[in-house]
């Protein structure tokens, strides 16, 4: 067999996944960290001020990977919704359970950074445009996810429920975005926001790259910390499990 | 007008968000590990008859 | 025995739902009250200033019937669940994704037709301008039977859980979003002199693609929701 496959077909036993996530929650942390120290170093000291912005635009440097990250785990727990929906495989449930309250973290993120950059560009706390407004309902969907994955007693048919709702929520993303910039266009006119898209000097943007891959590294130890507390849960009868826990024999 | 202290701001949230994301998850697992532990130790004593 | 044709399903289904409703009609008011208070409560909170609640007349009516359509969506599966009649149709020989699009045809029809039919009066209410009415009621017979067929899909995966009503809400709302932006988009659009088609035509695109897709995700649901 292919070893990739049998990799992987390996990791979906819950011993092996618990010792596997043990050995790389560190890593991802610690990358995590290291890569974003260099990188808000660079958002905050090396990078100079922006000429209409003043210093407020350095909370570009997370408000974006935020923003992005929020996407991207919604698309990623979409994705292991379908596995597991589709092959029954265990292990995706899992992670795809994971995925929903980092995810639905960075979108808080994303909102509350936003909200406080758009105090001084704005004047107000909050804006109904369209980014955040979409941003919003975006949190509104993660808390639906993680709601429905609390309120069915049945771990398995919670995340299979949590999960298909995660993949009607991911087909009709676009949709909800669209509609918001149309409503946006409709009611407030063509005023088009710079926030975040203005054109950057290449010397400026490398931050946000460190930034961006920094919180994937974050995301990959947040992700792997929480599939081992929930895989420990629901194995919490068998007796690797205890063995693990360090029940003595 | 500064802008200082909202670029604070905004690197204290996420600075707390981080702390939560990575506090949060270790202590299910702690809890996780206490639980079976403790399972392990009623069901060893329903087993061993209880001391009456 | 043969499996019965689809069409005889249809027949049957539809019959046994509309003879359920029929012997809960007093049940079936519900929605319109509870829409015609809601409009009742923006003049008492915002003032009766006629020209104000004309202005805000289109979304003040679209938010009502969303809510009322909301709420209605608890009872689309919840007797059945109750008594066992959602596994019959489980087994049944019929695919269940007919049997579900048929049962929202009838829940639309006796829950949410009623509350269109009544909005030109509660349009009168709020002093809605009457050459926005006509684009009103497209919208909202374009944008209800999407409501309640996306509703189907959420509240299918909800079946199983007891007292959901609130989380059942929780769930539909962002999904329903798009469907009230493009609906009172389309009026308020009118309102303001800016072309008001494209936005019926948007929610007639989702309506054909729903009408095939949300029975299909229904029965996947129920399916995962049941076992």
């Amino acid at each position: 067999m292919n070893p990739v496959l049998l990799w992987f077909h390996q990791l979906g036993s819950p011993p092996v996944f618990d010792r596997f996530a043990a050995r790389w929650v560190p890593v991802g942390f610690v990358l995590g960290l290291l890569t974003m120290a260099i990188g808000l170093y660079g958002a905050l000291f090396v990078v100079p001020a922006d000429y209409q912005q003043g210093d407020s635009f350095r909370i570009l440097y997370i408000h974006v990977p935020a923003a992005w990250m929020s996407l991207f785990v919604y698309g990623l727990m979409a994705f292991y919704a379908v596995i597991a929906l589709v092959w029954h495989i265990k292990l995706c449930e899992v992670l795809a359970m994971a995925c929903a309250p980092i995810g639905a973290l960075f979108t808080a993120v994303t909102l509350a950074t936003g909200s406080i950059w758009g105090k001084p560009m704005w004047g107000t706390w909050w804006d109904w445009d369209p980014r955040l407004t979409s941003e919003l309902v975006l949190l509104f969907l993660y808390l639906g996810v993680i709601g429905l994955n609390a309120a069915i007693e049945d771990r398995r048919a919670a995340a299979r429920a949590a999960g298909f709702l995660a993949i009607v929520g991911v087909v009709l993303l676009p949709v909800i975005r669209y509609s918001v910039t149309w409503w946006n266009s409709l009611h407030q006119g063509a005023t088009i926001k710079l926030f975040g898209e203005s054109t950057m000097d290449a010397s400026m943007t490398w931050p946000l790259w460190v930034m961006v891959l920094a919180t994937k590294f974050w995301f990959v130890g947040s992700l792997l910390q929480r599939a081992r507390a929930d895989n420990l849960e629901r194995e919490a009868g068998k007796d690797w499990a205890r063995a693990a826990a360090g029940v003595e024999r | 007008m500064s802008y200082r202290e909202y670029v604070i701001g905004a690197y204290a949230v996420f600075a707390a968000f981080l702390a939560w994301d990575f506090l949060v998850p270790r202590l299910r697992l702690a809890r996780a590990r206490r639980n079976i532990v403790l399972r392990a130790k009623r069901e060893a004593a329903r087993k061993n008859g209880n001391p009456a | 025995m043969s499996a019965p044709s689809l069409l005889a399903a249809a027949r049957a289904q539809a019959l046994r739902d509309l003879r359920l409703v029929w012997r809960r009609r007093g049940d079936a008011a519900q929605p319109l009250l509870f829409a015609l208070m809601v409009v009742a409560l923006f003049p008492l909170a915002l003032g009766a200033d006629p020209q104000q609640l004309a202005r805000i007349a289109p979304g003040v009516l679209w938010v009502a019937v969303l809510l009322a359509s909301l709420l209605t969506l608890d009872t689309l599966y919840r007797s059945d669940v109750e008594d066992g009649s959602l596994e019959q149709m489980l087994l049944a020989p019929v695919p269940l994704a007919w049997l579900l699009a048929v049962r929202v045809g009838v829940h639309w029809f006796t829950a949410s037709l009623p509350l269109v039919v009544v909005t030109p009066l509660l349009a009168e209410l709020l002093f809605l301008p009457a050459d926005l009415l006509p684009v009103l009621m497209a919208s909202l017979l374009l944008g209800t039977p999407l409501l309640s067929l996306m509703g189907a899909v959420v509240a299918a995966l909800t079946v199983g859980i007891r007292r959901s009503g609130m989380l059942l809400a929780l769930l539909a709302l962002p999904l329903f979003l798009p469907v009230l932006v493009f609906g009172a988009g389309s009026v308020m659009a009118a309102a303001q002199g800016l072309p008001w088609i494209g936005a019926l035509l948007l929610l007639g695109a989702g309506l054909a693609l729903a009408l095939v897709l949300a029975p299909l995700a229904a029965a996947a649901a129920i399916r995962i929701a049941l076992n």
